[in-house]
């Protein structure tokens, strides 16, 4: 009775460093794929700006989530992986969505100023040859 | 008739010395039999790594009380408890006595109070062994901790900033995120944030019943918290220091040996003065003494 007890105890301090349950394995990968999924629908040609628009919106609440598992992820601590390090190289890059939100631009705008691609640099650059 | 009675008496408490002895022969010494020896085997684990400051060490006695080691540890105090009851009860019927039963009695005093200094030196053992193998655990827990410290190399302690700094803004931005997208939309929160909020609240009951626990209260009111590693250098100096102490109670021991081996030498010293036959013979008679016999 007196060791189950003490064993109880053990396994409850124990299991406090450990109280937030990982998210399942690969929240990283999933956030990629959902990411690389919308700037491909971002760039796709052979779509109407409105079904641009729409696919973008879905998108963008399925990436919230994924950002959010990715981001209370504690699992993901200290996780020296080349896909966790290149996650969290670039906030603005990995986590579009919230970056925009908070930053009061489209998904897309973001991305490109991100990518240094401003509407400016492209109407100052000039067509020459290399 | 009298010197009969009074030698009833002495041999009364003679016969009460021997019952003491008998009562007394039992004598744990491990390390003149050869017997096995008691020992403390801890595994120094990742449990004892992981647990909070206040368990560890509590979590270690309790594994050093479960072993051998601590279990010889308690018969041997319970042996001194009843050797120094017997050297009391030797003492006191060593005032009583006189004659040869007096010396009987203090040959036997003295005999008990080796027996007790071979005990005491015995438990000293026993315990340098405890508080040594106490020392190694420590030890090998510092050199555990220091290895996973070292094991966090640059590019890692960067990475957990840049998560640390990643969160914080998340964290900061996170409400207004949520009033732009689910207040300006007509999309309704999605499952995950609907679920996740309610079990952020149900955690966050789940904290405070925690923090208002009164052990939890008991922990934190021990004083200033400390690194893990920091706790456990402080458990290793309070053992140096246990270890250090008996060395000196080892001195002590050594004192009460030497003042039992001078009151040996003092009572055979003291027989041999009483022994008839160990008397010196007259010395010879000089001539001068005999000057009278021959003056008329």
């Amino acid at each position: 009775m007196k060791s189950n007890l003490s064993r109880l105890i053990m396994a409850g301090l124990i299991g406090l460093g450990a109280t937030a349950s990982p998210a399942a394995a690969g929240s990283v990968e999933n956030l990629e794929r959902e990411r690389a999924i919308m700037l491909e629908t971002m760039l796709k040609s052979d779509l109407t700006p409105q079904e641009r628009h729409e696919k973008v919106r879905v998108s963008k609440r399925r990436l919230i989530d994924l950002e959010r598992i990715v981001l209370r992820d504690k699992a993901l601590t200290g996780r020296n992986s080349p896909a966790v390090n290149r996650a969290f190289a670039n906030y603005d890059l990995t986590f579009l969505a919230h970056a925009s939100t908070e930053k009061n631009l489209l998904v897309t705008d973001h991305w490109l100023e991100q990518l240094g691609l401003t509407s400016q640099n492209i109407m100052a650059a000039a067509r020459r040859r290399r | 008739m009298t010197t009969l009675k009074s030698n009833k008496s002495q041999w009364g408490l003679l016969g009460f010395a021997a019952v003491l002895l008998a009562t007394a022969t039992v004598m744990p010494v491990y390390a003149a039999t050869g017997a096995e020896q008691p020992t403390w085997r801890p595994a120094v684990s990742e449990k004892f790594v992981k647990l909070p400051n206040t368990y560890l060490k509590k979590a270690l006695d309790r594994d050093f009380s479960d072993s051998p080691l601590a279990e010889a540890i308690r018969t041997m105090d319970s042996e001194i408890k009843l050797k120094m009851q017997t050297l009391a009860d030797l003492q006191s019927a060593t005032d009583q006595a006189e004659g040869d039963v007096l010396t009987e009695l203090r040959h036997q005093f003295l005999a008990q109070k080796q027996e007790y200094l071979d005990l005491m030196k015995s438990r000293q053992n026993l315990r340098t062994k405890h508080y040594k193998t106490r020392i190694k655990v420590y030890q090998r827990l510092l050199k555990k901790m220091s290895r996973e410290h070292s094991s966090q190399s640059s590019a890692k302690a960067k990475l957990v900033e840049r998560q640390t700094e990643a969160r914080t803004r998340f964290e900061q931005s996170a409400e207004t995120i949520d009033m732009k997208m689910f207040a300006s939309t007509i999309a309704p929160e999605s499952r995950y944030s609907q679920e996740y909020a309610k079990n952020l609240s149900a955690a966050n009951t789940l904290l405070q019943a925690i923090s208002s626990h009164p052990m939890n209260e008991q922990k934190a009111g021990t004083g200033p918290s400390v690194s893990k590693p920091d706790y456990v250098r402080e458990l290793l100096a309070s053992t140096e220091a246990e270890l250090s102490l008996i060395n000196q109670e080892g001195e002590i021991v050594g004192y009460m040996a030497k003042l039992v081996a001078l009151d040996a030498r003092a009572l055979a010293e003291q027989i041999a003065e009483n022994d008839a036959d160990l008397l010196e013979p007259d010395k010879p008679v000089g001539v001068s003494s005999a000057v009278a016999l021959f003056i008329h």
